[in-house]
């Protein structure tokens, strides 16, 4: 019973962390996923979604777009569609593009730094 | 949007309404834009599916989107929602805090009905609070202007009646009935001004140096009923007070002497 329950909370505070990292992380996600070329909402959230344990709920998408674009860093234009309504899609600004290009060194420098420490472990 | 069942729409009208609800309250364009994209994320989504559309359809659209109440980042939401969850699944004492501040909300709208009654309790409620908080080691934070109102309206009412309620009492006392004939009260209206003048020297002046002596004697207890607010309060302001106190009797003696 006392081994079920420290499994339990050792699951709890794994599961806590998950988030945090998670919602650190979408962002980045998001701006990535149309660094190459414009996206509608429903495809950003498609791709996320293949990425496994990045997207938990796809509404959570949404609102991050919503941020991104009030703070300058994606802007939004409409454009129809043959396959049904008319689509939003979101593209990267110029302050968006060199937002993610430092946000993706520090991703980078931080992986590599993490990448080290675990090395180090199994020296 | 698609033609479908009216279960569907049903669930689906639902599953919007609680969406609106939960953004309401965030800035306009971000409510506006949320709402937005999710309804066209859903027409899309069901653009591929045969009509009309079932429940079933809908719900596994929905259930992908996960609800609302999760979509928000904590500082995204507005303060007045935030405040409700705390209250709704805080930490006990977490919700202190706000109980605090519903009683004492709830003594000014019941002010006519003996609602100032629930300051009392307001007040300990948030004490117990800050008490708890203290043990902790944690900030008071912005919470503590929820506990401050009851605590700095108990306090005005309690140091008010300290200082006013006896020596008023006792004047009552002294100007009615039996005793006023026993005190020698000038005829002319200079005269009697003076002796009614002294009369409140004498006794608001006597009655500050007693309960500054005496809530002296009981700093400690005072300071921590009335804690944060009091924590600075030292003997020495009560001495100033005892002097005060001094000053004005002294003043009222002379006027009383000199009253004819």
């Amino acid at each position: 019973m006392q081994g079920l329950i420290l499994s339990l909370v050792a699951d709890l505070s794994f599961d806590n962390w998950m988030t945090q990292l998670r919602k650190g992380l979408l962002e980045l996600a998001v701006l990535n996923s149309i660094a190459a070329a414009p996206l509608y909402g429903y495809d950003i959230v498609r791709r996320l979604s293949d990425v496994d344990h990045l997207v938990i709920t796809e509404g959570t998408v949404y609102p991050i777009l919503s941020r991104l674009k009030n703070s300058g860093l994606v802007e939004t234009y409409i454009e129809e569609s043959q396959e049904g309504p008319p689509r939003k899609y979101y593209r990267l600004t110029a302050r968006g593009r060199d937002d993610l290009y430092r946000m993706n060194q520090h991703w980078d420098s931080l992986h590599h730094a993490i990448g080290g420490l675990r090395k180090e472990r199994h020296r | 949007m698609n033609d479908m069942t009216p279960a569907a729409r049903e669930r689906l009208d639902n599953y919007l309404q609680r969406m609106r609800s939960e953004l309401r309250g965030t800035r306009a364009e971000v409510a506006d834009e949320v709402e937005q994209s999710v309804r066209e994320h859903i027409e899309i989504a069901l653009a591929e599916a045969q009509a009309p559309i079932g429940t079933t359809e809908v719900i596994a659209i929905l259930d992908r989107l996960g609800p609302p109440e999760r979509w928000l980042a904590d500082e995204e939401r507005p303060m007045w929602r935030r405040a409700l969850d705390r209250v709704r699944s805080g930490s006990e004492d977490g919700r202190l805090a706000y109980l605090s501040f519903g009683l004492f909300v709830a003594s000014i709208v019941l002010l006519p009905m003996f609602g100032f009654l629930l300051l009392i309790p307001a007040m300990f409620v948030g004490r117990a609070w800050i008490e708890l908080a203290r043990d902790r080691g944690e900030p008071l934070g912005a919470r503590r202007w929820l506990v401050y109102p009851a605590l700095a309206v108990v306090l005005a009412f309690a140091t008010g009646l300290l200082i006013l309620a006896p020596p008023l009492g006792a004047l009552a006392f002294a100007l009615g009935g039996d005793v006023e004939p026993l005190l020698d009260i000038p005829t002319t209206r200079a005269g009697e001004f003076r002796f009614l003048a002294g009369l409140n020297g004498v006794l608001f002046g006597s009655w500050w140096m007693i309960a500054a002596a005496f809530c002296a004697a009981f700093l400690r207890p005072i300071r921590f009923v009335f804690s944060p607010m009091l924590d600075g309060l030292q003997r020495k302001h009560f001495a100033v007070l005892a002097a005060i106190g001094a000053l004005v009797a002294a003043a009222g003696a002379t006027l009383i002497y000199y009253r004819h």
